[in-house]
């Protein structure tokens, strides 16, 4: 069974579904059979659909082309449906959403893997200049120590015992008890 | 005595900056909206300002007056005050440390999901495929592909804290690189730390900023700034939105960690840090409110696409099973097509009536989410349905990061003030002391980063800080206000200041602040006894793909002891300190019986 979603894919720009399009879907199909079944010269007139809707959606059964009375088996018809399934929906602007066949669950394309992870390439960039930015200030603080050794400190000791007193001088209230 | 002076602030706006990126993290983005939403929407903001004005600022002002004075970092500062108390700073800096493993554990979340933004499609907006590649994988489809990706791709989670794993590569090397950040950010002490938080402070606002224009234009953005904001004034009734607003300034605030204190040490003397105070405490307030404002907009957004999306599979299932012709039905008048239905076909429309969602715009705005849940998961899932959203993405991933590191800048300075003032440690140089800091939290750290990782990471999150906080404060503001004395604190904010603290402040210190804290403490232990045993939520692989998360598991019996040594631990430093003290004073007191009293 097939369900054809034309408004939702296209919008504006959805062709009303006519006795043409319908013929144009079992050409399709008899060229999906011919391709990829077993090779005989299926025809638009072996492929018979039937029960159409106004949800443009129906039934249809393959009639083999050396016997009219013989329906192909389903199995056979869904693999060629299947591996020609790309080209069934290009020839309607529809894809595997909006072009559904119940029973046949698409094959969806395989993402594609690059080699390297891309989040991992970001990743690089950011820990390299980081990385850098570490080193350049370890070197320069070993620059800054090794400058502040001949420079004189004396300045700073007196500042820091200045600050230190303060807070000794409030502790003497609570040693006396 | 240091080999040099104390290293000061160049200018007293960084320290403000400093205050504010510390102040302003991810507790104001993803904690107050749910707030907000769980408390009656615009009305939460009354209970907030009243606590704001009774407990954020008087203890802010607080511990800012204690850090300034005695230039010193918490452990040093409170031993001045009183040498048996010098434990408050031993707890303040065990929580502390608590914070710093777990924290950065986010940032190392953020930058995952930051790196990987820079892709054509966005990994978390598609459900990976299965492998005969009909469909996604079930563990997917059952869930969302953002929750998916959170619990699969990013933690690789385990299905219960019992069950551990490797260490997961990814999440590993995204903490290295948060902690080597940190570590260049803090490597110089204050001088670094000074530059950054220009940055880190201000640039949240302007991401902030862009994503409320952006957030505004959004279709369905108001339905969700207009639910919130609609006040609940019932919910005022109810005591435990009071709680809450207690609870979310405390933590808002970060009082309790030391950082206050050791951002304070850095001071000059005279500083006026009265009026900074105000300042801090106000815009940590009103970035909770414009934080808010922005999330609901994107609340609104998300809801009304899923409640789009939902209207459109009942369409399609209408159509497809009464075979109508396509544009006879649209999205407008799904409902009334139901019913309809129903009525003219009863039978067919039994048989798919379990398969009909009922899709309610309400219901989608009313799933309130916070934490973790609501940044990585509800937003991702927000961004990915916007356009470029690639670039949004990496705004708000960046975003994340700045507020998390902001306040991880706070944590580590927490941290190491205390450690330099120690005699013993005062001759490492600066960069050594913080290097060791940092590599001995990332050690530690990557146990966050197992597969149960997340398990740990929430107990922590629930357990580690929350008691002991309350517990570290209530006992700062009785020994200020009643061992100390008011009125000797009074005078050394007369000596920094000029002119003695208003009777306001003094009310705050001495009894309304007192009572509150001893309210929210004793209605943590109550609830804490009364909820039983703590659970948590497990993301159970074989149950989601049955649809049912989160599965609510109890803690086993290592986890709870764990919770409970996480509680007692900080907490009883105080006690242990002053009878280390008390101990040292007595074998020090027997060679002085001789001295005149």
């Amino acid at each position: 069974k097939y369900l054809f979603s034309i408004n939702s894919a296209l919008g504006d720009q959805a062709y009303v579904w006519n006795e043409n399009e319908m013929f144009l879907f079992r050409a399709t199909l008899a060229f999906a059979m011919r391709t990829y079944s077993d090779g005989q010269e299926y025809d638009v007139a072996n492929v018979v659909v039937c029960d159409e809707t106004p949800r443009v959606s129906f039934w249809f059964v393959v009639t083999s082309p050396l016997d009219a009375s013989l329906l192909v088996d389903k199995r056979r018809v869904e693999e060629a449906v299947r591996k020609s399934r790309s080209r069934i929906n290009s020839a309607f602007l529809l894809t595997d959403d909006t072009l559904e066949f119940i029973g046949i669950p698409p094959t969806l394309e395989a993402p594609v893997a690059p080699d390297t992870p891309p989040w991992l390439i970001a990743f690089g960039v950011v820990m390299g200049g980081v990385g850098a930015g570490i080193v350049v200030l370890l070197v320069s603080s070993v620059k800054r120590d090794g400058e502040e050794e001949t420079g004189g400190k004396t300045e700073n000791e007196a500042a820091s015992d200045a600050i230190y007193n303060m807070s000794f001088s409030d502790d003497e209230p609570v040693t006396q008890m | 005595m240091g080999k040099e002076a104390r290293q000061n602030w160049d200018n007293p706006v960084q320290f403000v900056l400093a205050c504010v990126s510390y102040a302003v993290g991810l507790g104001n983005v993803w904690r107050f909206p749910y707030l907000c939403q769980m408390h009656g929407g615009g009305g939460f903001l009354i209970p907030y300002l009243i606590m704001l004005v009774l407990e954020g600022i008087p203890l802010f002002y607080m511990e800012l007056a204690i850090g300034q004075k005695m230039s010193l970092g918490s452990i040093g500062a409170w031993t001045a005050i009183n040498p048996y108390l010098g434990g408050i700073g031993v707890a303040s800096v065990v929580t502390s440390m608590y914070l710093c493993l777990y924290y950065n554990i986010i940032n190392a979340w953020s930058f995952w999901y930051l790196f990987h933004s820079f892709q054509s499609v966005l990994p978390w907006a598609e459900c990976p495929l299965n492998s005969n590649r009909t469909g996604p994988i079930e563990e997917c489809e059952t869930g969302t592909s953002t929750e998916y990706f959170f619990y699969r791709e990013t933690l690789n989670i385990s299905s219960s804290i019992e069950e551990n794993g490797g260490i997961h590569m990814g999440q590993a090397l995204c903490l290295l690189l948060a902690w080597v950040i940190t570590y260049l950010f803090i490597a110089r002490g204050v001088k670094s730390t000074g530059k950054v938080v220009y940055f880190t402070a201000i640039f949240p606002y302007v991401v902030l900023f862009i994503y409320l224009i952006r957030g505004f234009t959004l279709h369905g953005a108001f339905n969700g700034v207009a639910y919130m904001f609609t006040p609940k004034l019932e919910q005022l009734a109810n005591p435990t939105t009071w709680i809450n607003a207690a609870t979310q300034i405390f933590f808002s605030l970060g009082l309790g960690f030391g950082t206050l204190i050791a951002f304070a040490s850095y001071n000059q003397y005279n500083n006026n840090f009265e009026r900074q105070a105000i300042i801090v405490s106000f815009i940590n307030c009103g970035t909770s409110i414009f934080a808010s404002v922005v999330t609901f907009s994107i609340y609104g957004f998300k809801a009304t696409v899923n409640y789009e999306n939902c209207l459109e599979r009942t369409r399609l299932l209408l159509l497809n099973t009464f075979n109508l012709a396509e544009d006879s039905v649209s999205m407008d008048n799904v409902f009334e097509w139901i019913e309809k239905l129903n009525t003219t076909y009863p039978q067919q429309f039994a048989e798919i009536a379990h398969k009909l969602e009922g899709c309610d715009l309400e219901s989608e705005l009313d799933t309130a989410v916070e934490g973790t849940g609501l940044a990585f998961i509800v937003y991702s899932e927000a961004i990915m349905n916007m356009p470029v959203s690639q670039l949004w993405s990496v705004l708000y991933f960046l975003m994340l990061l700045l507020l998390g590191m902001g306040s991880m800048l706070g944590n580590i300075m927490a941290i190491i003030t205390p450690l330099r003032d120690f005699k013993l440690l005062s001759h490492i140089s600066d960069e050594l002391l913080n290097g060791l800091v940092c590599v001995f939290c990332l050690l530690l750290g990557l146990g966050f980063t197992t597969t149960s990782g997340n398990y740990w990471f929430t107990m922590f999150n629930d357990y580690g800080a929350n008691f002991s906080l309350l517990f570290v404060v209530l006992a700062e503001v009785i020994t200020v206000s009643y061992i100390y004395g008011i009125k000797r604190f009074e005078k050394d904010i007369e000596d920094m200041l000029g002119h003695r603290p208003n009777w306001y402040w003094k009310i705050m210190w001495a009894g309304v602040s007192p009572l509150l804290l001893i309210t929210l403490f004793i209605v943590y232990i109550v609830n804490y006894i009364q909820g039983g045993t703590p659970t948590y939520q497990a993301w159970n692989k074989e149950l989601v793909s049955w649809g049912s998360f989160p599965l609510l598991t109890d803690y086993p019996v290592f986890g709870q002891l764990f919770i409970a040594l996480l509680l007692v631990s900080s907490v009883s430093c105080v006690p242990l300190t002053a009878l280390y003290v008390y101990c040292r004073e007595r074998k020090r007191r027997p060679a002085h019986t001789g001295s005149p009293e």
